[in-house]
């Protein structure tokens, strides 16, 4: 287990497991701080502090807190004694948004500061929010000498939408339909994550058959992803062949969808309760043909290029994350794999149908660039083995239970997302959103970026960047 | 080795859809479409309540038949509406409102007069226009002022052996100072306003702006204001403070192509739209 030392704040008993979420909600009148936390043995932990006055920081024991602690300080005013830079990350300064130095009183305090790297030869790049491409929008600010990088900083939250907000203002079984718009492109993750939530707090099970084709449709997601970013991976070293045989492949996927779902990227599939459509037995054959020729055409494909010296020589050693610091900073999915950190959720804490699945989660250990373009190869594998045993053998009976409208109560979620660990908390009264936390796996990988970037050359960021595969509406909201 | 991959490359079929087959094809958008004959003012109202983006709306005037109105500009196609419907609701088989002004991507019915109030019928583009397009170039830079990513997603997935925008002369530029074309998701965020007005004006004149997805025509389900007029909605909506709004709140629009996320038959069909009504108004 990847561990971090948490001293919660009111007692002085310290906790050893990983940092999962830090974030505020207000009931009443209080302000309470909930730390969510993985520990060996007993499982994830939501110990809840109620909030009177300054609250220590957890950061310097734990720098997976950073993030989450200057979050709840922007949204509620919380001070945290003893975090280094307590800036505001979600909004910045702008016209729209004002001076936010000016903007003491309402708890915006301080801008963020990029930190200087000084010395002979040392210069800044700055890069975004508009990138180059057909890409979301951020600021990278590095500091290089020659090609080298020294430092790089990230300035992120530019997709900032108000989404948790906007979740209190949807009735709950409805708000599915904005966490498939949290990340769009891990759609159907978010869905799963969301409805458990829901779920968890009636206490429902979901038919055997809703579980099935919620798995299906994950593994199928995570395969697209998967087989989008190996391609992309290619094309960032230039070599365009194998880049534009796995676009060709990731849109064959696509289209089995279509055909088995009406839909490519599981939109409007999963509900609270199960999900809205099945599959036909004549549809499962079909998609299950499809999905085979499509993946085994991929692990071709892979293992070709990967055996490529050109490619080799840019993959190797490009990128590298050290274990120490992916543990520190609680990285989670393929990029934790990559370090040879052995976390995955549907194996850790398994969930509707991976509750009777088998499968493996491969590692790897050097964590570089070529470790986490191997581990998306592997990991392909076995989404495809699992696609392709359920969708053989499909439980019959209905697929969708019954919800009630009506409910109260808190529960969390977890999903193995295609990029890692994803959670949601959420709390109901009487059917009404009272608050939905969402961390993303990206929201939790982001800040590791910049320790696998510094010493590379600046040409090979796009590279790293794209081994990583990091969503900024996920991290951003 | 790179030879092999090469090869097999080659020895693989030609995936390209034709041109004919990409037009007005919006299958997997999980747009909707009424049944003006099937619709009763019961069912108009229980799909006006189902709507999480206030897509569908009523209105109801004292002596007058209930009006519904479908905006498909908000609409992000969950489908509630056809589960809802009692047949009234379908999935679309076509759809020609790609690339077309806001206004046209809002329909009206009266109910139980079988009519539809507003414009109903969309020519196909011709098949002339679309090979007088051929030939032609057009550099587009796509905006991301705040999108999910699922418009990203699709809008990239325009370039593969599928779809193959190039087959038109239409390229993605890194540059804005390179564009022709704006293609803008949304909503903007109050963090990237300033960036999308700057990316704007770095375009050279003339210069066109395409507004994609349902957040980038109305701002979706992220404003909670577009479901203000729901039936059932008593207590007041707050604003959402971070976000700006649907593109046209920044950035002046020449068409919009609806869908959550657009399908890419969709996006090609309403860049192509937007490229000829331009080009006839000038």
């Amino acid at each position: 287990m990847a561990g971090a030392t948490l001293r919660l704040s009111d007692r002085d008993e310290e906790v050893t497991g990983r940092l999962v979420s830090i974030f505020a909600n207000r009931i009443g009148g209080r302000l309470v701080l909930h730390y969510l936390v993985d520990l060996p043995g007993p499982g994830y932990q939501d110990f809840e502090y109620v909030v009177s006055g300054p609250v220590r920081s957890m950061t310097p024991l734990t720098p997976a807190a950073s993030w989450h602690e200057r979050e709840v300080h922007e949204q509620y005013g919380v001070e945290f004694t003893g975090h280094p830079a307590l800036d505001p990350l979600l909004r910045h300064s702008s016209p729209e948004n004002g001076d936010l130095r000016s903007d003491r009183a309402t708890g915006h305090v301080g801008v963020s500061h990029f930190l200087r790297v000084q010395g002979e030869g040392v210069c800044e790049v700055p890069v975004g929010p508009v990138h180059a491409g057909i890409i979301e929008p951020g600021h990278f600010r590095f500091s290089v000498v020659g090609d080298t990088v020294l430092h790089l900083q990230l300035q992120l939250f530019y997709t900032h939408k108000g989404t948790e907000k906007v979740f209190e203002t949807l009735p709950a079984n409805q708000a599915v339909s904005l966490a498939e718009s949290v990340s769009g492109d891990n759609c159907l993750a978010h869905a799963v994550a969301y409805c458990q939530a829901l779920e968890e707090i009636q206490r429902l099970e979901i038919p055997p058959k809703a579980a099935a084709i919620r798995l299906i449709g994950l593994e199928i997601e995570r395969l697209v992803c998967h087989i989008g970013d190996f391609g992309a991976l290619c094309g960032d070293v230039g070599f365009s062949v194998p880049a534009a045989y796995c676009a060709r492949l990731k849109e064959d996927l696509l289209q089995a969808s279509v055909k088995a779902m009406g839909t490519r990227c599981w939109r409007g599939i999963a509900v609270a309760g199960g999900v809205r459509q099945e599959i036909t037995v004549a549809g499962a054959q079909e998609l299950r043909q499809r999905i085979r020729t499509a993946a085994e055409d991929f692990f071709g494909i892979a293992d070709q290029a990967l055996n490529t010296p050109s490619l080799e020589d840019r993959f190797e050693g490009a990128g590298i994350l050290a274990q120490k610091a992916a543990t520190d900073l609680g990285v989670v999915g393929p990029v934790a794999r990559a370090c040879g950190i052995a976390l995955d959720v549907r194996r850790d804490h398994p969930y509707g149908a991976y509750k009777q699945s088998n499968f493996d989660v491969p590692t790897w250990h050097y964590g570089d660039v070529m470790s986490r373009a191997r581990i998306r190869v592997m990991e392909a594998n076995s989404s495809l083995q699992m696609i392709l045993d359920h969708l053989a053998s499909l439980p019959e009976g209905s697929s969708r239970t019954p919800i009630s409208s009506h409910a109260s109560g808190s529960a969390f979620s977890t999903v193995e997302s295609p990029r890692g660990e994803l959670l949601y908390w959420l709390q109901l009264e009487d059917g009404r959103i009272q608050r939905c936390h969402v961390r993303s796996p990206s929201f939790r990988n982001w800040p590791a970026l910049p320790f696998a970037v510094a010493g590379n050359i600046i040409a090979d960021f796009p590279l790293i960047n794209k081994s990583f595969n990091l969503s900024y509406s996920g991290c951003d909201r | 080795m790179i030879t092999d991959v090469v090869l097999r490359s080659l020895k693989s079929r030609s995936q390209l859809i034709p041109v004919d087959k990409l037009l007005n094809d919006c299958a997997a958008s999980r747009m909707p479409e009424v049944i003006a004959q099937a619709l009763t003012e019961p069912i108009a109202t229980r799909i006006a309540d189902v709507c999480p983006t206030g897509a569908i709306t009523t209105e109801s005037r004292v002596g007058e038949a209930m009006t519904l109105r479908l905006d498909y500009g908000k609409c992000i196609g969950c489908g509630r509406c056809m589960d809802a419907g009692d047949g009234a609701v379908r999935l679309a088989g076509s759809f020609s409102r790609c690339g077309v002004s806001r206004k046209e991507l809002i329909r009206t019915w009266k109910i139980n007069s079988e009519a539809e109030e507003s414009n109903a019928a969309f020519p196909a583009v011709a098949r002339e226009a679309i090979y007088g397009l051929i030939g032609r170039a057009l550099n587009i830079r796509q905006l991301d002022p705040g999108s999910c990513n699922g418009c990203e997603a699709e809008i990239t997935a325009l370039t593969n052996p599928y779809y193959d925008l190039e087959r038109w002369g239409i390229h993605f530029v890194a540059s804005p100072k390179h564009a022709d074309m704006l293609l803008v998701t949304g909503p903007i965020t109050s963090n990237m306003a300033a960036a999308a007005r700057k990316t704007y004006e770095a375009v050279p004149w003339p210069k066109l702006v395409v507004a994609v997805g349902a957040c980038g025509c109305s701002a979706g389900i992220f404003d909670p204001c577009n479901r203000a007029s729901r039936p059932t909605e008593t207590a007041t909506i707050p604003r959402n403070e971070v976000i700006i709004g649907p593109v046209d709140s920044v950035l002046p629009v020449d068409g919009y192509i609806p869908g959550c996320p657009p399908t890419p038959p969709m996006l090609i069909s309403g860049i192509l739209a937007v490229l000829r009504r331009r080009t006839l108004e000038r």
